[in-house]
């Protein structure tokens, strides 16, 4: 029996936003403006419920993530057809030297004791980069949504206590709280609170950063301005993003492992 | 009212991210200036240092937004 709900909340509204912050312009300065700033946020902040299966919300960035997941199977299909040992074709050496290049890179920071976990690095690392990427084609980016940066936090948190238990034993993991002299354990039981906290944020703010600068540029000069900003905080910050997400992952983990 | 002022005032820490990436990206032209063999390496602690730095003034952006929104 299904029960799908398709109750479509209002859609992302850009122009009447836009409408407002002007209207709000030409009303009193004070209080309007913050106000109509405010709603606005509010707005952006808020998790949209796309549709609803078996009474549970599908939010719109699960909706995103699931048209990611598409695509990178897709292309996965697509570019792993026809592998041959001998005489390979264009398609698999240039697939075969990304894949390598990306290995090495994990390698090189993690060593011999972490190469197991460099397969979900690469996965975490395309997962953001697609992610951050979205927006240029008109989908609301999940990255912007708080609740999937914390998800990828709390991933990554777990994977770097996890990996540093693997390899050290039980312990010894606990006694590297204690490390180098036992007065830093407090501090280094509060890192399992910061690096967690400290990675979300980042990726969420730099991408609700953007995009909000981008809503302001667009008021002022909506023509060509913006082309060089979008470029910049569309493509190269968001792959930055992701990488400066996998690579102080992968820095985190190092540690334990060692 | 209050909470646009002190929105404002969170902003600030932006001063310190620019300092600090300022500073980092003139030493690291530096250090490829006189080594432009290690440019890779360089280029890959400079990115790691500019992320580090920009999280304060991140930081700054989530806390003017809570002002503002809360």
């Amino acid at each position: 029996m299904l029960l799908i709900d398709i109750s479509l909340t209002q859609p992302y509204n850009k122009s009447n936003l836009l409408r407002n912050i002007l209207i709000g312009k030409n009303k009193r300065k004070d209080v309007e403006q913050t106000g109509d700033l405010g709603a606005k946020l509010t707005e952006e902040l808020q998790v949209e419920t796309t549709f609803r299966l078996f009474g549970m919300p599908i939010y719109e960035s699960v909706v995103v993530t699931w048209i990611i997941m598409a695509v990178i199977v897709i292309a996965c299909i697509c570019l792993t057809r026809n592998l041959k040992v001998e005489n390979p074709g264009k398609v698999q050496l240039f697939l075969e030297s990304a894949y390598r290049a990306g290995y090495n890179f994990f390698y090189d920071i993690l060593g011999e004791n972490g190469k197991q976990y460099i397969g979900y690095l690469i996965t975490v690392v395309l997962y953001i980069g697609f992610a951050n990427i979205m927006g240029i084609f008109g989908f609301k980016s999940p990255t912007k949504d708080l609740n999937v940066t914390v998800a990828l936090a709390l991933m990554s948190i777990v994977l770097i206590e996890y990996s540093a238990f693997h390899h050290k034993g039980g312990k010894k993991f606990i006694k590297s709280f204690a490390e180098p002299i036992a007065i830093v354990a407090p501090i280094n039981v509060l890192e399992l609170v910061v690096r967690p906290l400290s990675l979300c944020m980042r990726l969420f703010g730099n991408v609700l950063g953007a995009f909000v600068i981008m809503e302001l540029l667009k008021i002022i000069c909506p023509v060509i301005l913006p082309v060089p900003f979008c470029v910049y905080f569309d493509i190269f910050d968001g792959l930055i993003q992701a990488y400066v997400f996998v690579f102080l992952t992968s820095l985190f983990m190092k540690e334990g492992l060692e | 009212m209050i909470a646009a002022i002190g929105a404002g005032i969170a902003v600030f820490t932006g001063i310190g991210a620019g300092i600090g990436i300022g500073l980092a990206t003139a030493k690291a032209v530096e250090a490829v200036a006189r080594q432009p063999e290690a440019d890779s390496k360089i280029t890959k602690n400079l990115l790691l240092g500019c992320a580090l730095a920009e999280a304060t003034a991140i930081y700054g952006f989530v806390i003017g937004l809570l002002l503002i929104v809360m």
